[in-house]
């Protein structure tokens, strides 16, 4: 069967190592309110409006600026993991894998949002800057959870 | 969609897994199509019933109200 949009299922295993890693060192910087200023270097930034978290009036278009690139590693380190893991082939993948894959997808996408709208509704003022945050990556995650949920019922 | 393969595949003393293997699919597809819990393509279909050696109706039937 013609499965589109997967990669090899050899990305399984270092995909999972790359979101699992990810999420734990995102709990700590998490619980560490972002403090942190470990590998803090210049970065571009596309665009810059720095008015709540840091006062040096470098705003504008295509400035370079300093920042701590741990958020961004980690960031990248679960959004990375998390599509290796959810698009990458089983061991053996078949139309009835593939269709448990775009279920999830369905229920994932729905779920998200449905969890979102709830939290547009109870969540207010800074605390929703976190329920943000999350929203970065729940649709991967959820998605990662239910499917494999379903192929381990089936 | 109702089907034969659990009888079917007692007659031919396999396993899931074994029926799995021969056309290339997971056991988790056996198991899913066996309990009515995914139709399989015409692909998928033929090839099982072209392994017990049957015509595909012999295998797979209609239900009610189908």
């Amino acid at each position: 069967m013609k499965a589109n949009y997967l990669i090899s299922n050899k990305y399984k295993i270092p995909g999972w190592i790359l979101l699992i890693s990810g999420l734990i060192l995102g709990v700590f910087l998490m619980i560490s309110e972002y403090e942190s200023d470990a590998l803090e270097m210049k970065v571009l930034a596309i665009y810059n409006d720095n008015t709540i978290f840091s006062s040096d009036d470098n705003a504008g278009f295509f400035k370079i600026i300093e920042n701590s690139i741990l958020d961004e590693l980690i960031a990248l380190a679960i959004i990375i993991g998390g599509l290796l893991v959810g698009f990458s082939k089983e061991k053996v993948e078949d139309e009835f894998i593939y269709k448990l894959r775009k279920d999830s997808l369905v229920w994932a996408i729905i779920f998200n949002y449905i969890v979102l709208m709830f939290a547009v509704v109870f969540i207010y003022e800074f605390t929703f800057f976190d329920v943000l945050v999350y929203n970065m990556f729940t649709p991967l995650l959820f998605f990662i959870i239910r499917f494999n949920f379903l192929k381990f019922r089936a | 969609m109702k089907n034969n393969i659990k009888i079917e595949r007692a007659r031919h003393d396999m396993t899931q897994g074994d029926l799995a293997e021969k056309i290339g699919v997971s056991r988790q597809s056996i198991n899913a199509i066996e309990k009515g819990k995914y139709v399989p393509s015409a692909l998928l279909a033929i090839k099982i019933a072209k392994l017990f050696k049957l015509p595909v109706e012999d295998l797979f039937f209609l239900e009610e109200g189908e």
